[in-house]
């Protein structure tokens, strides 16, 4: 039978956006699962490790504890998380003030290599005790070595291939969200709580200091330095050939466009679009001190059109009369893909009925926040939709889910 | 069990939903989403459905009506959920049909609509899988497996992988039906879905007798081809229907 090509609907392009960021979300969240379930199966009660760092300087927990004393205690630890971060976000958006780009782009580099290669050693050293992988230190030392220096330059130059530099900064997530599910349990809880409102209060507030680093950033109209995962822009399958002129579009909150147009090939342009200055990012605790965190917040979306539209809608777009395609990619900052990787690993320790519930919260929280972008236009805290649905469910199905689903399944008895 | 024998399991709950996914979701960005949303309101309403039942459990009689009355308000809510996503369907056709207006690409063919439904179906179908099969199967591991008394002569996981792919497979294509059903107004459609369910669920029930899933299970797979069967004809009609009315361009 012939067939006529069939012209392309938009079921096949529509929302591809979103499953851009939902990925790499997804393979995060996964990873951290794994890794959770093959490290920490043995032993089951946090107490065995003692992690000392600033999440826990306030308050050990001990199993034996009530839960007041237990909840008393993770409200303090957390209290001091936040505070540690707020401090430290003040001081770097001082630093961008200031004008130290390089010096922040520097520390960046270095704390993905104290990340890559200290916490990836050490979690790799675990892998490999607990598989009895049979390797000599000689030939693991140049592996985590080149790994590393791979990585950095990864994070430090954007003139890599995007998809190194994206499987590093979720490698470097899922490193850092293994880390913090090290931590007791309840004070866990109560940080991620806790950092959502941070997120909340930080990017909405008009003295947060992460509303002062966009609105700097944007009025300099240079890029905040910070880890951000950026998905692959989505290139219009009509769109102009060759010298795709890509631009992008900052709004503030009413609408006054600041754009950034620049020429060339989509790999130029996401050198600029990836920033090449310089990122903030997120080291950790191996020696105890918590620096400070990676912007969780989501970047613009910019708005996908269709290159041969000339008429845009005046309300949203303000690239009218224009006429040239543009395409969009969604920023999410590596921080978020921290947090929901360590509620996400958080619930593994208990049961996988769990994770699939805080996943699928997760993934909902993410799309709401997402629509909530397109709405609004201005950057937005992607943390506190989703990690309060995810704890909610958690909760639910802990509680009243698997009660039910265990009764109905062992009388086998299914609807 | 081991973790071959719980890999085989997981794949008998959701091998043909994932090549299904792989060969027709995977491909289309917004299917996967319709995907993940629809496995959400599942699990939603099996969250809102544990919450109530959650002061009567565990049951501590041995008859069979309180198990009866559990299923039948559980395929109730679930059906009224399916009502609740035909309203959200019909509202994002308009906006992904005034969407492709306003790029000037074609409007949804009656495939893609199917299309739709079928990654809808498979949320449910995928959920129910995951919730009542797989996420059992993870606490398992290790060198011993499970039976149940009613049923003593396959292993609990077994049954539950095999009664999960029926389940999956109804929930999938009994969308398709009933979205058709809804968009034509054909009554038989229309009801088929939750007869069909409520159906399926009380059969389950034959699980409470002493070796009554020898009987259930084969009548509840009878139901499952009755599902693909009627799903297969009413598409095909649809289709050479929508074929001769619109002529050989668009398929």
């Amino acid at each position: 039978m012939e067939e006529n090509p069939r012209p392309r609907t938009i079921l096949e392009t529509c929302g591809e956006e979103i499953i851009r960021i939902v990925t790499p979300v997804s393979i995060c969240m996964l990873s951290v699962v794994i890794l959770v379930s093959i490290l920490n199966g043995g032993s089951s009660s946090s107490g065995d490790l003692p992690i000392s760092s600033m999440a826990t300087i306030a308050y050990t927990e001990n199993s034996s504890d009530s839960i007041w004393d237990k909840l008393k205690g993770a409200l303090l630890n957390s209290l001091v998380f936040v505070a540690v971060v707020t401090a430290v976000t003040f001081l770097l958006v001082l630093l961008f003030y200031l004008g130290c780009t390089k010096f922040l782009k520097y520390y960046m580099g270095f704390s993905a290599f104290l990340v890559l290669g200290f916490m990836g050693g050490e979690i790799s050293l675990l892998l490999i005790q607990s598989f009895s992988f049979p390797v000599d230190c000689i030939t693991f030392a140049i592996v985590l070595f080149n790994f590393t220096v791979v990585g950095v330059l990864a994070v430090f130059m954007s003139k890599m291939a995007l998809f190194v530099t994206q499987a590093y900064l979720v490698v470097i997530g899922v490193l850092v969200a293994y880390w913090f599910t090290l931590l007791p349990e309840w004070t866990t809880w109560v940080l991620l709580v806790a950092m959502a409102l941070y997120d909340l209060a930080a990017v909405l507030l008009p003295g947060g200091p992460l509303r002062l680093l966009v609105e700097l950033a944007m009025s300099r109209e240079e890029d905040i330095p910070a880890l951000v995962y950026e998905a692959r822009p989505v290139i219009n399958d009509s769109g102009p050939s060759g010298g795709a002129v890509q631009r992008r579009v900052w709004r503030e909150g009413r609408g006054r466009p600041v754009m950034n147009e620049n020429e060339g090939i989509r790999s130029n342009t996401r050198t600029v679009l990836a920033s090449g200055e310089n990122e903030r990012d997120y080291v950790n605790a191996e020696e105890g001190r918590a620096d400070e965190l990676a912007v969780p917040l989501i970047q613009h979306v910019n708005i996908r059109m269709n290159s041969t539209e000339d008429n845009v809608p005046s309300d949203d777009l303000v690239l009218e009369g224009i006429g040239l395609g543009s395409s969009g990619a969604i920023k999410l900052g590596l921080g978020d893909f921290i947090f929901y990787s360590v509620l996400v690993g958080r619930a593994a320790m208990y049961d996988y009925m769990t994770v699939y519930a805080c996943y699928l919260a997760i993934i909902a929280g993410l799309g709401i926040t997402l629509m909530l972008l397109a709405f609004y236009r201005k950057a937005l805290p992607a943390l506190p939709v989703s990690i309060l649905l995810g704890v909610l469910f958690y909760l639910l199905t802990r509680l009243l889910l698997e009660v039910f689903v265990v009764q109905c399944s062992m009388n086998l008895l299914m609807f | 069990m081991t973790v071959a024998a719980g890999i085989g399991y997981a794949l008998l709950a959701l091998g043909p939903s994932l090549s299904l996914f792989t060969a027709v979701i995977s491909h289309k960005p917004f299917l996967i989403l319709t995907l993940l949303s629809s496995t959400l309101a599942w699990l939603m309403t099996l969250i809102a459905l544990s919450a109530v039942w959650r002061a009567f459990l565990p049951f501590k009689t041995a008859a069979w009506w309180p198990y009866a009355l559990l299923i039948l308000t559980s395929v109730a809510f679930q059906e009224a959920l399916r009502l609740f996503l035909w309203r959200l369907y019909k509202r994002m056709e308009e906006i992904l049909d005034a969407f492709a207006d306003r790029v000037s690409k074609p409007r949804l063919f009656i495939t893609d609509k199917m299309q739709i439904a079928l990654a809808g179906g498979m949320g449910h179908g995928v959920a129910h899988a995951i919730f009542f099969c797989i996420s059992l199967l993870t606490p398992a591991f290790g060198p011993a497996t499970y039976y149940v008394e009613k049923c003593s002569q396959i292993p609990f996981f077994l049954v539950s992988a095999i009664i999960a792919l029926a389940f999956a497979t109804i929930h999938t294509f009994s969308m398709v039906i009933a979205f058709n059903g809804y968009s034509e107004g054909k009554r038989v459609d229309q009801y088929f879905a939750p007869v069909v369910h409520l159906a399926a669920g009380m059969l389950t029930l034959m699980n409470l007798a002493s070796g009554g899933c020898m009987i259930g299970i084969p009548l509840l797979y009878g139901i499952t081809i009755l599902t693909l069967a009627h799903c297969g004809k009413m598409v095909w009609t649809t289709l050479t229907q929508n074929r001769s009315r619109v002529g050989n361009v668009l398929y």
